[in-house]
């Protein structure tokens, strides 16, 4: 009997279900993919999705980072991840500064208190660990860092789902995805205008007073569109994805109980967990660049000015680069291969050292809370999203 | 033969990844800019200045052979 053919199609229902068996065809079968239908490529192995995230020259991010996006061929809003070097590095130099591992630490004190507030909140016989706490904390930590009042904050989370929610098979944006992007962007815009009239301690505050190199090198301020795209993308990148791999970390550890008590004998070992899950559970899936000319990665070539999906999630289970690539393993070595699950070059997570503080202080206060716990696997139920996996609920029942 | 910490200073952007990992070799001081406490490769600190060099966001970090 011959395989069925080898289809990648990122909205399918049974891609949402379970991202990885394609992956796994993909490295072996076609690590060019190339889709007739919808005219894109897709890298998944290690080696490959390294090389053309190190190589901004051939693949672009100013078109856009998701297939609809790209395909459109216009020019997406003025955004850090929609922008290659030189522009790229004069707005990371400048932000990167709220995002040292220094500027995150003074938000330890934050992090702790939220995650103590919602956990003091769940009841333990019966509650859901994505919508009960790991989707309203980290929210609360980034729209605060960023200046959002408190009445909002929760808000940003439900603009950011629904922008990012996809129906099995829809490519492009529906209205409702680009009614809550609008929404949302409306919201940051006069929360701009207002911080302008009466600045505050705040990262908005601080993005307005700030300057930049031009393309002449001249200093330049930012203008308020900048600032509105880049608090947009800060609540999406810095919300959904750690609600997504703490919610992916109960399902772990709840099918690797042996190593959840390795956690709780030994919690210097929590760290290193959190390493294992960016690489094994890690929500982003792929993000799309497009090719400036024709590109050459270690498996092959791929044309000029075509969508690639670039699929760090694919190259995090590689077993190319990883011994036991499919097991999760808290205590495998990490110096074989660096995991993609905060991206890699010069687009890596800006939020990298806010993503392992937050996830680490949650699994911590998770390990106090529930060191026996049973997951109700028939309740699980998964996102169906524009490039991030991971669940929408996770039930869970403390056991005594 | 000694091993010594090299950083591209044209492409360092002081994301402080290399602090995390080691901030007995790397600091970035007030003003964010990067500065190498020690720059001689040691069996003690090789692992993790490796760490280093791999997680750099830049691939600004490299150790070279003198």
């Amino acid at each position: 009997m011959t395989k069925p053919k080898l289809k990648f199609n990122p909205v399918a229902q049974e891609y949402f279900e379970n991202p990885y068996e394609i992956y796994k065809r993909m490295r072996d079968e076609a690590p060019i993919y190339y889709d007739e239908d919808e005219d894109f490529y897709a890298l998944t192995r290690h080696a490959d999705v390294a090389a053309a995230l190190k190589d901004t020259d051939s693949f672009s991010s100013s078109r856009g980072c998701d297939l609809g996006m790209v395909r459109t061929g216009e020019v997406p809003q003025k955004s850090i991840i929609f922008m290659d070097p030189p522009e790229h590095r004069h707005m990371r130099s400048l932000l990167n500064k709220a995002f040292t591992p220094r500027a995150i630490q003074s938000q330890r004190d934050t992090v702790v208190e939220l995650v103590e507030h919602y956990l003091s909140k769940v009841d333990p016989d019966n509650f859901d660990v994505v919508q009960d706490f790991s989707g309203p904390f980290p929210v609360e930590v980034i729209t605060r860092m960023a200046g959002v009042p408190e009445d909002f904050r929760q808000q940003v989370r439900h603009w950011i789902d629904t922008s990012l929610e996809r129906e099995p098979g829809q490519i492009e944006l529906s209205e409702k995805n680009m009614q809550a992007n609008i929404d949302s962007a409306m919201y940051y815009y006069s929360l701009v205008q207002e911080r302008r009239e009466n600045p505050q301690d705040d990262m908005i505050s601080r993005l307005i007073a700030a300057e930049i190199p031009d393309d002449e090198g001249n200093l330049r301020k930012l203008d308020d569109i900048e600032i509105t795209g880049f608090t947009t993308l800060l609540g999406g990148a810095g919300a959904e994805t750690v609600t997504k791999l703490v919610g992916s970390a109960v399902v772990e550890f709840a099918k690797h109980p042996e190593q959840w008590q390795m956690l709780l004998d030994d919690r210097s070992k929590v760290p290193d967990a959190v390493e294992e899950l960016l690489r094994y559970v890690g929500p982003v899936q792929y993000n799309v660049r497009y090719t400036l000319k024709e590109a050459h990665v270690p498996s092959g070539t791929v044309p000029a000015h075509k969508p690639v999906f670039l699929m760090k999630a694919a190259a995090n289970r590689d077993p190319r680069a990883y011994d036991r690539a499919d097991e999760f393993d808290i205590t495998r070595d990490r110096a074989q291969s660096p995991h993609m699950g905060l991206g890699y070059g010069i687009h890596s997570c800006l939020g990298a050292a806010l993503a392992r503080l937050e996830t680490t202080v949650a699994l911590e206060h998770l390990l106090d809370f529930m060191p026996r716990y049973e997951v109700n696997f028939d309740g699980l139920q998964r996102v169906t999203m524009q490039n991030v996996a991971g669940y929408h609920n996770v039930p869970v029942r403390v056991l005594k | 033969m000694t091993q010594k910490v090299v950083v591209d200073f044209g492409l360092c952007e002081s994301n402080g990844v290399c602090m995390g990992i080691i901030p007995e070799v790397f600091d970035l001081d007030d003003q964010d800019y990067l500065h190498i406490l020690q720059e001689e490769v040691t069996p003690e600190n090789e692992h993790q200045i490796r760490e280093a060099v791999r997680q750099c966001p830049r691939q600004a970090i490299s150790i070279s052979d003198e």
